[in-house]
């Protein structure tokens, strides 16, 4: 069990970054119309999340800064808080989103209205910030996130057509029905969750706030390769559910019911009660890792005080900004606003702020100064550069596909 | 050095007698930190002390030296240009400084400073007043 | 004054010309000592024919990697040399002037420590 924990702060980074209320939903969406055809998407997402989330990990292990603090530095001030803003209001929606979120899975389990839930989740967010620490906040939501692995026990007790499957992920490209800019608007906003910044935020803060030291490179890996991967692959089987259950029927996919829908499908009221579970606390761990998010890096970029570590009235800028965000997120889901919508939007700008966070996280992975002997190697350096390319590519083409597809429409 | 086929012929300069560092690449926008490792704040600008602007240098006259580390509005005025009042800009004297690396050290505890009158009075005006604010957490 | 002013001014020459402009300035902690460390002092400023502003410093140590990076910032900031102050005739607002004769030295750093 204590070498489950061990992983705990991978498993959370990833739950946020390919599981959250967003992703649940466009994957299903992504499963429901295109079937396994953008598999491939999810494939270069976790492989590039576990090189520049194991670079930044080591960066905080070795040098002790973490990554908010090296992209100030290494940008200046300017491109700096370019970056700061962008990245904090992606935060701030995503927070929202996440939020909301856990409204929905609350209104799933006893269906009462969300409305009632939002203040509830949002106090419930804050309580644990304030007072839980770190490793207990990890390893509870880590844990009970891990139950969405029920979409891959339903996926295969739905019995699918295995080669139906492997032959849409294989066969790269949009169905027939699907126009084509729509088919690339969700392979970038694929991409961009899978390697949303407020991740590696995430977890190099995490890294500090676990102490890490040199001697636990090995654990940095260990969370990365688990972590990831993991998600991954139950992004693939919410889509694969989707697949096979929505596709076919032409289910479109408006609400959180339409995702769980395969899963009672397969395993009735049983997988029902724990995948609700899962997705509850899922969005739950996304809320606690995006709100922190928002403190680790308005604190980093201006030289506050922060972490979990040290007692709230130590670090009283760090809290008084998450308390903030939390307010501003409730009030914005006041407004009655779909906070699904709200993700789709948030995603596709987190993939304009990948180049300004992943550019300065592999200069400072080579400057020996901050590592040492512990800098890059040749293979990492080159994955690293062709990542940035795809990096660039990505940031590039996500705001004009918003638009000409109407963000999937 | 690889070798630059643009360089022109330079002399070598004179081997350095303490420890080197360029301003803006090593010193500007990193981390303060106290004597208990404590984030101050970031080096938003560094005051030199002994230039005096448009009078010629008289050769043989002391070097200049860094005076303080600079922080407060003069983040607003490193991202927009133009000049902070005096009075405004919070000073961290240069003599605190105990050690430059990838952060810059001091060797005094931070609530001794004016740079974190703001942090001081978040603490104690707001996080404080909320109930656990200041026990660790559990 | 501030550090930030003499960043990104113009550096002419005795004739007035323009040679580049100054992208860092050189210290030393090796002034008179005090109670924790030494005064730190300016040695010199750092110059550049092409670039107005350097963060990463590829021109000035011999850190090579990533190798695409490296290359193209090298390429950037091309020329760059170190003045020494005492070089330095005045300095005005935006503009600094070098004594007539100077010398553009190499702009490289002592090798940054290996042990962490």
């Amino acid at each position: 069990m204590s070498k489950l924990f061990a992983v705990a702060l991978g498993i959370l980074t990833a739950i946020g970054g390919f599981v959250d209320i967003g992703d649940l939903v466009t994957n299903a969406v992504v499963g429901s119309r295109f079937g396994m055809s953008l598999a491939w998407v999810v494939l270069i997402g976790v492989v590039g999340i576990c090189i520049y989330a194991q670079m930044s990990g080591r960066v905080a292990a070795v040098s002790g800064r973490a990554t908010f603090e090296i992209i100030r530095e290494r940008l200046g001030p300017r491109a700096g808080l370019a970056n700061l803003a962008a990245s904090f209001l992606i935060n701030l929606l995503t927070v929202t989103a996440e939020i909301g979120g856990v409204a929905l899975a609350l209104q799933l389990a006893t269906s009462v209205a969300p409305g009632w839930w939002i203040p509830v989740a949002a106090f419930g967010v804050w309580i644990v910030i304030w007072r839980a620490r770190f490793k207990l906040l990890e390893n509870v939501t880590g844990l009970l996130g891990l139950t969405l692995i029920v979409f891959a026990v339903a996926l295969f007790m739905l019995s699918p057509d295995w080669g139906q499957l492997a032959g849409q992920a294989l066969q790269p490209g949009p169905p027939s029905d699907e126009p084509v800019a729509t088919y690339w608007f969700y392979a970038v906003a694929l991409f961009g969750a899978a390697m949303t910044p407020y991740e590696v935020f995430f977890f190099s803060s995490g890294a500090i706030e676990e102490q890490w030291t040199k001697q636990d490179l090995a654990k940095s890996r260990l969370n990365v390769l688990v972590g990831f991967p993991l998600g991954g692959l139950l992004s693939l089987a919410i889509a694969g559910c989707a697949a096979v259950v929505l596709l076919p029927q032409a289910i479109d996919v408006t609400s959180l019911s339409q995702v769980v829908l395969p899963v009672a499908e397969a395993g009735g009221k049983v997988a029902l009660a724990f995948v609700i579970v899962g997705i509850l606390a899922a969005t739950f761990g996304a809320a606690l890792e995006t709100t922190l998010s928002s403190g680790y890096t308005l604190a980093q970029y201006f030289g506050w005080s922060w972490g979990k570590f040290r007692k709230p009235a130590k670090a009283a800028r760090f809290h008084l900004s998450m308390i903030i965000a939390l307010l501003i997120a409730v009030a914005i889901l006041a407004t009655g606003v779909d906070p699904i919508l709200v993700t789709e939007y948030s995603v596709v700008f987190s993939a304009v702020a990948l180049p300004l966070t992943y550019l300065p996280i592999l200069i400072i992975a080579n400057d020996r100064e901050y590592m040492g002997d512990e800098v890059n190697g040749r293979a990492m350096n080159f994955v690293g550069q062709v990542y940035l390319v795809i990096i660039l590519a990505a940031a590039i083409a996500a705001i004009p596909l918003l638009i000409v597809t109407g963000a999937g429409a | 050095m690889t070798e630059n086929p643009d360089a022109f012929q330079t002399d070598a300069a004179p081997p350095p007698a303490g420890q080197v560092l360029d301003a803006h690449l090593h010193v500007l926008d990193r981390q303060v930190l106290d004597r208990d490792d404590v984030p101050v704040t970031t080096a938003d600008d560094l005051e030199l002390d002994g230039i005096e602007v448009g009078a010629p240098i008289e050769p043989g006259s002391p070097r200049p030296t860094v005076s303080a580390i600079l922080t407060g509005p003069q983040l607003v005025m490193r991202l927009f240009g133009g000049h902070a009042p005096a009075a405004r800009t919070i000073r961290i004297p240069w003599r605190l400084v105990s050690e430059v690396g990838t952060v810059i050290h001091l060797g005094v505890a931070g609530d001794a400073l004016d740079a974190t009158w703001a942090e001081r009075w978040v603490s104690r005006h707001l996080i404080g007043r909320i109930p656990g604010g200041r026990h660790a957490p559990e | 004054m501030l550090l930030s002013d003499l960043l990104d001014s113009d550096a002419v020459d005795a004739d007035g010309r323009r040679v580049g402009a100054v992208i860092d300035v050189r210290l030393e902690v090796s002034g008179a000592p005090r109670q924790l460390l030494a005064d730190t002092v300016v040695t010199g400023l750092l110059v550049s024919p092409h670039s107005r502003f350097s963060t990463w410093g590829y021109e000035r140590r011999d850190e090579d990697g990533p190798l695409l990076i490296a290359r193209f910032q090298r390429w950037l900031h091309r020329g760059t040399f170190l003045v020494a102050w005492d070089d330095v005739e005045r300095v005005d607002e935006g503009r600094v002037v070098f004594r007539r004769g100077y010398t553009a030295r190499d702009a490289a750093l002592p090798r940054a420590p290996r042990e962490r």
